[in-house]
């Protein structure tokens, strides 16, 4: 489906300030794939992302999509093919455009857009359609404006916005972060439907070791750059918390530095015990 | 009295369509376009150059409106190509456009005296012999003519804006990002609203050209303040609650905002005061908290969605 080839990426190239935020990154997703990727802060997971959808270029590499190398190609023209979520809720939708607005502008993702009415009641079909997945009532309120709903039901919109079109990639960046413990529920059921029933291939960001474990089929692990862990299978499916941090420390030869996992673990096994 | 009426009739619709135009660029697409203090006397210069080269006022009009659509154009290609800033790129087309309308024109003002206008030839074209009207019936045909156009522009504008093209122009104003990853090219929806909203100032010059009679590189002074103020004025008054309300609204503010001007002509207040007032007018509104005009993010839901503006997507 899509290959990266020892794609690095660096910003603010020689300045005292230089990160190299992808180091020689080689990473094959295959179709129907479900990777969820972990690591430290400032890890490179986000950059990798960007990368893949053309909102950052690569200073070095190439970058593959169905045997044609994208790597010059700009975001809108990937955009066809790949649907990008962000952490940030209000970064995903136009919030003073209506639901049904912003639905028929994910409609047409990638297709050349003409003088045909945006908003007719075919479409509006489909949307309701997609919408009555979310299983948030959002169908019923179609004219309604983005900016009045909640972050849940906004990040639930570009959920759908992102999949409406059936992506050959979709890829989302710790896209339950923003919400509080019921929405994220809410949305991640929702992610594992929507990748599940359109069987999307799909890569997920995440902070919470217990969701990477969860879901997908194949989990990567990334520090200062790198992939330093990639596991697939069943060696992931048996896999559990406390070993995975165990392999980060071996891998990398540091501990773990990300507070929002620390805790994580640490409630989750309070709440074990 | 009756005077008043007339001329705020008269100048509110044809400075309509720049409030349009204004619309466009500064409310939907947030793009400050300086451009239109250059585009609304290159419309007037345009067509007075025509008619003085022998065209017929009708097409004259039009090439005006043209010539407004190649200034947009000019700002547009400056501000994507060479990532000219978006203010600069007006500044810099509207500099550049003075110096064209004295080349075209060969002096600073041309007068269109005994001209056939724009207005006669339309009557003209239904069948109308102008000169046989009286003066009164002549300035309510000007009216009910401005004011057709007015309207068809505005449907036309309220149907466009609505087709999945026209969706975008007002996507790219609330999240240009996320209508990139969308695959749309942000930059040609720049460029098109640029384009379309220059148009719309020119026609409002080239009109105004045909009515007044005369062209002057100077006409387009303070008219940028003016537009934004009609802008404002309808917003205001007729609020944003839906496209249409504000597509309406703001021709509804130019007419207002016009009125008032020539009420104050009529009661014979200092006109050299006029773009003073509406300056401070326009800052007063602009610093009253809660009328979100040109700041088009939606009142925050919570605190998290008001830290969460503060983020990067602005
Ligand atoms: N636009 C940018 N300009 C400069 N540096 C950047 C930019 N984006 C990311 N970086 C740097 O690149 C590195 C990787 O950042 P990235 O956002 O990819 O990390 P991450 O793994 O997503 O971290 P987090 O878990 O905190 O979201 C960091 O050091 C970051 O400071
Ligand atoms: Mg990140």
């Amino acid at each position: 489906m899509i290959k990266l080839n020892n794609v690095s990426k660096v910003f603010f190239p020689h300045t005292p300030n230089e990160v190299l935020a992808l180091n020689n990154i080689n990473l094959h997703i295959k179709p129907g794939d479900f990777i969820t990727v972990i690591g430290s802060n400032g890890a490179g997971k986000t950059t990798l992302l960007k990368v893949i959808s053309g909102a950052e270029t690569v200073n070095e590499g190439r970058l593959t999509l169905a045997g044609k190398d994208i790597t010059a190609c700009p975001e809108h023209e990937r955009a066809a093919d790949i649907g990008r979520i962000d952490q940030n809720p209000l970064a995903g939708t136009a919030a003073e455009m209506t639901i049904e607005e912003n639905l028929a502008l994910a409609f047409l993702r990638g297709k050349k857009r003409g003088l045909g009415q945006a908003v007719n009641e075919s479409r509006r079909q489909c949307f309701r359609q997609a919408l009555a997945e979310t299983r948030l009532g959002l169908e019923k309120r179609l004219q309604a404006p983005v900016g009045t709903l909640s972050g849940g039901q906004r990040q639930a919109l570009a959920l759908v916005m992102a999949t409406l079109a059936l992506p050959k990639l979709l890829l989302l960046d710790e896209h339950t972060a923003a919400l509080d413990p019921q929405a994220a529920r809410q949305i991640m059921a929702l992610t594992a439907h929507l990748v599940q029933t359109k069987n999307l291939t799909t890569v997920m960001i995440t902070h919470n070791m217990e969701h990477a474990l969860r879901f997908g089929n194949r989990l990567i692990m990334m520090h200062r750059g790198r992939i330093i862990l990639d596991l697939a299978g069943e060696e992931k499916a048996q896999l559990t918390v406390p070993q995975l941090i165990e392999k980060f420390s071996a891998a990398s030869g540091e501990d773990f530095a990300d507070d929002r996992v620390l805790l994580e673990t640490v409630h989750q096994n309070n709440v074990v015990a | 009295m009756e005077m008043v009426l007339i001329s705020g009739l008269q100048q509110g619709l044809i400075y309509g369509f720049m409030a349009l135009g204004v619309l466009l660029t500064f409310c939907l697409l947030g793009f400050p376009d300086l451009t239109v203090e250059g585009t609304f006397p290159l419309g007037a210069a345009t067509t007075a150059t025509a008619v003085m080269e022998g065209f017929d006022p009708i097409p004259a009009v039009l090439l005006g409106a043209m010539a407004g659509a190649l200034a947009g154009a000019a700002t547009g290609l400056m501000h994507t190509k060479l990532k000219v800033n978006n203010i600069l790129a007006g500044i810099l087309t509207t500099s550049g456009i003075y110096t064209v309308m004295l080349w075209a024109m060969g002096r600073p003002n041309i007068s269109l005296l005994n001209k056939e206008d724009f207005f006669t030839q339309v009557l003209a074209l239904c069948g109308i012999t102008s000169g046989e009207l009286s003066l009164r019936a002549m300035q309510i045909s000007i009216i009910l003519i401005l004011f057709l156009m007015v309207a068809a522009a505005r449907l036309l504008l309220g149907w466009f804006l609505r087709t999945d093209l026209g969706l975008t122009i007002r996507a790219a104003g609330n999240n240009e990002k996320m209508l990139s990853a969308l695959g749309v090219d942000v930059n040609q929806t720049k460029l098109l609203t640029l384009i379309l909203a220059n148009f719309l100032v020119g026609l409002s010059g080239a009109l105004e050209c045909q009515l007044q009679g005369f062209a002057d590189v100077g006409l387009g002074i303070g008219v940028l303040v003016a537009a934004i103020a009609s802008v404002i004025l309808g917003i205001m008054l007729f609020g944003r609650r839906s496209l249409s309300w504000l597509l309406t609204g703001v021709i509804l503010g130019s007419i207002l905002y016009r009125g008032l001007l020539a009420l104050g002509l009529w009661l014979k207040l200092p006109a050299e005061n006029f773009k003073l007032v509406t300056a401070v007018l326009v800052l007063i509104v602009l610093t009253l908290p809660n009328i979100s005009v040109f700041n088009k993010k939606a009142a925050p839901r919570s605190n998290a969605d008001a830290l969460a503006q503060q983020g990067p997507i602005n």
